[in-house]
């Protein structure tokens, strides 16, 4: 079914874009964000991918009018969202990280009063919210009070109130947290169906994996600058004449000496990541095989280098913590 | 999928504003906050009824061979307590609890105009506060055997105090970034109004700095109002109290809309 959308503007098309946005605190010693411009059109699925603090929310929270940007200006079309907060909540929807406040409402009424709040016809709003608990395979719980839902049911929940009417920006932070494998993948394919049906999707994460599959474009964040920008695959073209060789160190054991082969390295617990170059890979396997032979390492693993690889040498930052 | 399609290529929709806009926001609005608070709204009427009637009780304990006109004014004053200590607990302790399980982002993210989810969180209060405030009345009634003279004067009266206390509640919830702070001024708030205000008891009981202090705060004037209301001949120049609690009303409404429009 088709809403009607009385055009603001005639011209049919209509583009997000933030221009050096900054938000500073304490009087503009610490900056959150640093200069942060970007584009987004219609039907794209652009993730910012940064590590923790690195000022991700902050950008979002000043899309939705949560936060007011110290410079620079964030316009979806004609709106100037800075401006007018008010048409920004309108025009974008919010899934913050935190879980949302549904304890006292069944699955089902939390999604239509949050579809009627987002101002969708009753019908409508019913109409797709009950598809969307069905496409996410969530029936069994349609009926059950938020406090007794599990973490992962409830962010699907959420999920479902901030897209069961979304705005033409959605915005999800960090959407797939305590969401098990399966419905993750349900939940995915429902963030595709949000661009093919028009709305810009903003994805807030720190899951560089999964968003590698799933983003059209992405922006990298680290200490509030936006780093690097493009689809994964552009982001990746610097490392195409690498290999990511990754070896399970034996617990305990240093870091051992590096072959010259070896172009950079990171380190998170027992796991060694290194890059070699391509034409290296014959001399690299060797010395992994040297370091199992010789107990220093359990296992190894060679392969074709992917955005996260991009991500560390960009931010120093492995998944779970900090590259030594 | 099969879900609803949305047609949503194209140009951008017009912004959404004027009454209409304003009034579902506020339906909706009142739809969450009454399914938000189903599962202790019953509850929390109960115990507003009891407190309501339990300090009107309390009073005749402290007093046991009360006169008619002393009946009248403590229960009047009962009533105003009740009325007060809604909005200055409830909007506190939600806020609180909203900042400490990290939903307040959510819920400030929602396309409703501010005014509507004020609004809708006024009504929750009056529906919460009146029952507190019959009951208190009630057995006022029975318990000393006294007739009220309720006058349509009551409506504006329970209204501008409802207003004042509970957008004060709601804006000092809001105003204050840290909840453990809100709690501790919202408990500083009830200890003032419950023993330091004008409200079951004469302003001249007071010292006199505080005595002429209140004749600037809300206090002593939602008391006499919402007295003159129900009772003859105990609450004098109700004129000049509507004069200072509509600049209370219009000043709470304003630090509110001021407040929830604030971007950090």
């Amino acid at each position: 079914m088709s809403i009607e959308n009385p055009a603001a503007s005639s011209d049919g098309s209509w583009v997000f874009r933030a221009d050096n946005v900054t938000k500073t605190y304490d009087n503009g010693k610490s900056f959150a964000n640093d200069a942060i411009s970007l584009e987004v059109h219609p039907g794209e699925v652009y993730g910012l991918l940064g590590p923790n603090g690195a000022g991700k929310t902050t950008l979002v929270k000043q899309v939705i009018g949560l936060l007011k940007p110290t410079s620079g200006s964030i316009m979806l079309g004609s709106f100037d969202l800075v401006d007018d907060p008010d048409v920004a909540r309108q025009l974008c929807s919010y899934l913050p990280q935190a879980q949302m406040p549904i304890d006292s409402f069944k699955a089902h009424e939390a999604i239509s009063v949050a579809g009627a709040i987002r101002g969708g016809p009753r019908t409508a709003v019913k109409e797709r919210g009950e598809a969307l608990i069905a496409a996410l395979e969530l029936d069994e719980w349609r009926d059950t009070l938020g406090a007794r839902l599990s973490g992962g049911v409830r962010r699907l929940v959420g999920f479902i109130m901030t897209v069961v009417w979304p705005g033409r920006v959605v915005i999800l932070d960090e959407p797939t947290n305590d969401v098990d494998p399966l419905r993750r993948r349900l939940m995915w394919e429902q963030i595709r169906m949000l661009g093919q049906e028009g709305s810009a999707v903003f994805l807030v994460t720190h899951n560089v994996m999964e968003a590698e599959k799933s983003v059209d474009r992405l922006a990298i964040i680290n200490e509030g600058k936006l780093i690097a920008a493009g689809t994964p695959s552009s982001l990746k073209s610097d490392d195409s004449d690498r290999l990511r060789l990754q070896l399970m160190l034996s617990p305990g054991e240093p870091t051992p000496e590096l072959p010259e082969v070896v172009i950079r390295h990171t380190r998170a617990g027992n796991n060694l990541i290194t890059e070699i170059p391509e034409d290296a890979a014959a001399a690299g396997i060797n010395w992994a095989r040297h370091m199992i032979t010789d107990g220093i390492a359990e296992e190894y693993a060679l392969g074709a280098t992917t955005l996260e690889d991009v991500y560390i040498r960009l931010t120093g930052d492995v998944a779970s913590g900090r590259v030594r | 999928m099969t879900a609803v399609e949305l047609a949503q290529t194209g140009s951008l929709p017009q912004k959404r504003k004027g009454a209409i806009h304003w009034w579902r926001s506020y339906t909706a609005m009142l739809r969450w906050e009454i399914t938000n608070m189903r599962l202790l709204l019953p509850i929390t009427i109960l115990v507003q009824a009891i407190s309501g009637a339990g300090i009107v009780l309390g009073f005749g304990l402290l007093i046991p061979a009360m006169e008619p006109a002393t009946a009248k004014y403590l229960s009047t004053g009962a009533v105003v307590v009740t009325l007060i200590l809604v909005g200055l607990v409830l909007g506190p302790q939600l806020v609180a609890q909203q900042r400490m399980s990290g939903s307040y982002d959510f819920m400030w993210s929602l396309p409703v105009p501010r005014t509507a989810s004020s609004a809708a969180w006024l009504s929750l209060n009056t529906l919460i506060a009146v029952p507190g405030m019959v009951a208190a009345l009630v057995a006022a009634a029975l318990r000393y055997d006294i007739a009220f003279d309720i006058s349509p004067g009551v409506v504006p009266a329970v209204l501008f105090t409802l207003i004042t206390g509970t957008l004060l509640g709601y804006a000092i919830a809001h105003a204050i970034p840290n909840p453990e702070v809100t709690m501790v001024v919202s408990q500083v708030m009830i200890f003032v109004i419950f023993g330091f205000s004008p409200i079951s008891f004469p302003a001249e009981n007071l010292p006199g700095w505080i005595a002429g202090l209140h004749r600037y705060l809300p206090f002593e004037h939602m008391a006499n109002t919402v007295r003159g209301s129900l009772v003859d001949g105990l609450a004098t120049d109700i004129g000049h109290s509507y004069l200072v609690l509509s600049v209370w009303a219009v000043l709470a409404t304003t630090i509110t809309a001021a407040v929830l429009g604030r971007r950090g």
